[in-house]
């Protein structure tokens, strides 16, 4: 295993109250993650993968626990530190592919680079980068009611590379689509670590998917099996 | 693309919602202004020049009750008064007309120009008027409204007096706020239908302001302990004591005004909710790409200030140009006259649009501020 550690998660809990009840989501999750990993997150329905995925990302906070990304401990960042860390540290992908309706793909993909100092023509120019990377310079100009539900998601791949993180996340990113659509998605990913150097955290159902990971691991009623 | 592309294609997204709410505005705004300027005109007629020197004069008891005419001599001897009229209302209806389209009052000829020093008339106007014993001057308006020339005959009707006059032109002055009364001899009308001694009420006219205080006191005080008591006030206070009347009006006006707001803010409030709950989504979205609530509150303020912004520029723009370029006149049938819009009313009115689209802006702020990422990913589209 590579020596540096881009992800580093000790003792994660979370609990979610419902009325009298906890509900454990987490329950202790320890877990290192190495650069350039492609780590598969695997388990059944509610077993915690989102919310793991959720805490790693700086969208949602444990209820105890580290999780340290780059030597940041994410769970110490106040509200708007989150956002900044996010938009620089973290690529985001959903199940659903998530794109504003109303803008084309490269405005898609051109959002998150609105809150950096980038100049237009500097934004143009990633822009064009990263749309390329997923194979679609010639949709930029597209809707997303354009394009197929394939190309949507490599849109949001896009997106998400834009600002150049360390690190993306992917919820489910082939839930929503088919086999053929799948594995064009599933094979960007994977160029994206073996090209580029990214980390890569996917959530997944389907050992297919999950075939494409470099590790695989469980998750069963919020630990590690 | 930059944020304000960003900030217009959002606002355009549901181009039937963002008619709808601009239209609204407008609508609205356009009826907001339509208030305020019938209400500065009820509550603030255009002055004519000459009304700080003239003084209105009549029955303590109410303006209905007449005057004896006798009290003319004593009001002439007060010292800094320069001239006296009666003033007494015909009532009378134009030929095979049903209402009273423009009023009429018997005066003195002698004492017009002086009294009535803004309504401009040639000489052989003035001549002719104290010459015919039957003629009579007509304002601008009127004259045209029938087309009335110096020397035409037309028959009123009165339905203060029993029967009617016949009257001859004498002449047609303009100049007034509102050239559309016709005057004709208090001498006549004695000789005619009218009842000898009895006049409606006097205007006066005073040397100077500074006499202005004084007169109305020693005319008051003239005819304390009489059988016919007066009350001498300045023009402008005669008109307030009009208003006064108005007083209701005033308030039936101000709550129809306070009821648009009010609605106005529901509906731009319920667009802009409506609009931000359909994309509550998206907002989590951005929001996990790393904008800030801040970030997230200018979308949704710009958005609907600009929506308010731009239906009040339409509603503001549509009324400041029917009222400025249209015939307010014609279209009132003579209710209102000049119905000004005035940088004041265009500037409140706009006022009333950017707080209205800070305030709508609130509602949706608040609910994405309360919003976490992870809830709002869960929201259906
Ligand atoms: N807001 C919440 N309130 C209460 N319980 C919650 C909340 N969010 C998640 N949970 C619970 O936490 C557990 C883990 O949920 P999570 O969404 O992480 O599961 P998952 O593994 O992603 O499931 P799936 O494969 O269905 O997406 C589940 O039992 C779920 O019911
Ligand atoms: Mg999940």
């Amino acid at each position: 295993m590579a020596a540096e550690n881009i992800v580093t998660i000790r003792n994660l809990t979370k609990l979610y109250r419902q009325g009298e009840i906890d509900v454990t989501a987490l329950n202790n999750v320890s877990l290192d993650i190495a650069a350039a990993e492609f780590l598969a997150l695997m388990g059944p329905s509610g077993s915690g993968k989102s919310t793991l995925l959720h805490i790693i990302a700086g969208v949602d906070r444990p209820t105890s626990g580290e999780c340290r990304v780059q030597d940041v401990d994410v769970t110490r960042l106040n509200e708007s530190q989150l956002a900044d860390w996010r938009n620089q540290n973290v690529g985001f992908i959903f199940q659903t592919f998530n794109l504003i309706p109303v803008l084309t793909a490269a405005e898609n993909v051109e959002l998150p680079l609105l809150l950096t100092q980038l100049n237009r023509s500097q934004r143009r120019k990633q822009v064009a980068t990263a749309l390329e990377l997923v194979g679609l310079s010639d949709r930029a100009h597209h809707l997303p009611r354009q394009l197929s539900g394939g190309q949507e998601q490599r849109v949001a791949i896009a997106r998400a590379l834009v600002t150049d993180p360390k690190l993306i996340v992917a919820d489910e990113p082939t839930g929503n689509l088919d086999s053929h659509s799948a594995q064009e998605v599933l094979g960007v990913l994977q160029s994206l670590r073996q090209d580029a150097g990214k980390t890569i955290i996917m959530v997944t159902h389907d050992p297919k998917a999950a075939a494409f990971g470099t590790r695989q691991i469980h998750l069963e009623k919020g630990e590690l099996s | 693309m930059t944020i304000s592309t960003f900030i217009i294609k959002n606002a355009l997204r549901n181009k039937r919602r963002a008619f709808l709410s601009v239209s609204s505005v407008a609508a609205s705004l356009f009826l907001l202004v339509t208030l305020q300027v019938a209400l500065r005109e009820l509550t603030q007629p255009p002055e004519s020049s000459g009304a700080e020197l003239r003084v209105a004069v009549r029955n303590k008891i109410s303006l209905t009750n007449p005057l004896p005419a006798r009290q003319r001599g004593i009001i002439e001897k007060i010292p800094g008064v320069e001239g006296v009229t009666p003033f007494t209302w015909f009532g009378g209806k134009y030929k095979g007309e049903e209402g009273m389209s423009f009023a009429q009052f018997a005066v003195d000829p002698k004492a017009l120009g002086t009294v009535f020093s803004d309504a401009k008339m040639d000489a052989a106007g003035y001549k002719n008027f104290n010459e015919q014993k039957d003629s009579c001057v007509l304002g601008k308006i009127t004259a045209e409204k029938y087309g009335l020339k110096v020397g035409d005959r037309f028959v009123l009707d009165s339905t203060v007096y029993p029967g009617s006059l016949t009257f001859r032109v004498a002449g047609i002055y303009s100049g007034t706020p509102d050239d559309r009364n016709m005057l004709f001899r208090q001498d006549y009308l004695d000789d005619s239908l009218g009842v000898p001694g009895q006049v409606g009420m006097w205007w006066l006219k005073v040397k100077s302001a500074d006499d202005m205080p004084r007169v109305t006191a020693a005319v008051n005080q003239a005819f304390e302990n009489t059988s016919a008591e007066v009350r001498a006030e300045s023009e402008r206070a005669f008109q307030l004591g009009f208003l006064a009347m108005l007083g209701n009006i005033k308030a039936l006006v101000a709550s129809i005004s306070t009821v648009v707001v009010f609605t106005l803010v529901l509906v731009t409030a319920s667009t802009m909710s409506m609009a931000v709950r359909e994309r509550f989504r998206e907002l989590a979205i951005l929001k996990a790409l790393g904008f800030r609530r801040r970030e997230l509150f200018a979308f949704i303020l710009a958005e609907s200030f600009g929506l308010s912004v731009v239906g009040a520029a339409i509603g503001i723009g549509v009324a400041y140009c029917a009222y400025t370029f249209g015939d307010i006149g014609k279209m009132t049938h003579g209710i209102f006259v000049t119905f000004e819009v005035t940088p004041r009313i265009i500037g409140f009115s706009a006022l009333v649009a950017a707080l209205l689209g800070i305030v709508s802006a609130i509602a949706p702020s608040l609910a994405v501020a309360r919003m976490s990422v992870v809830n709002g990913l869960k929201t259906l589209d």
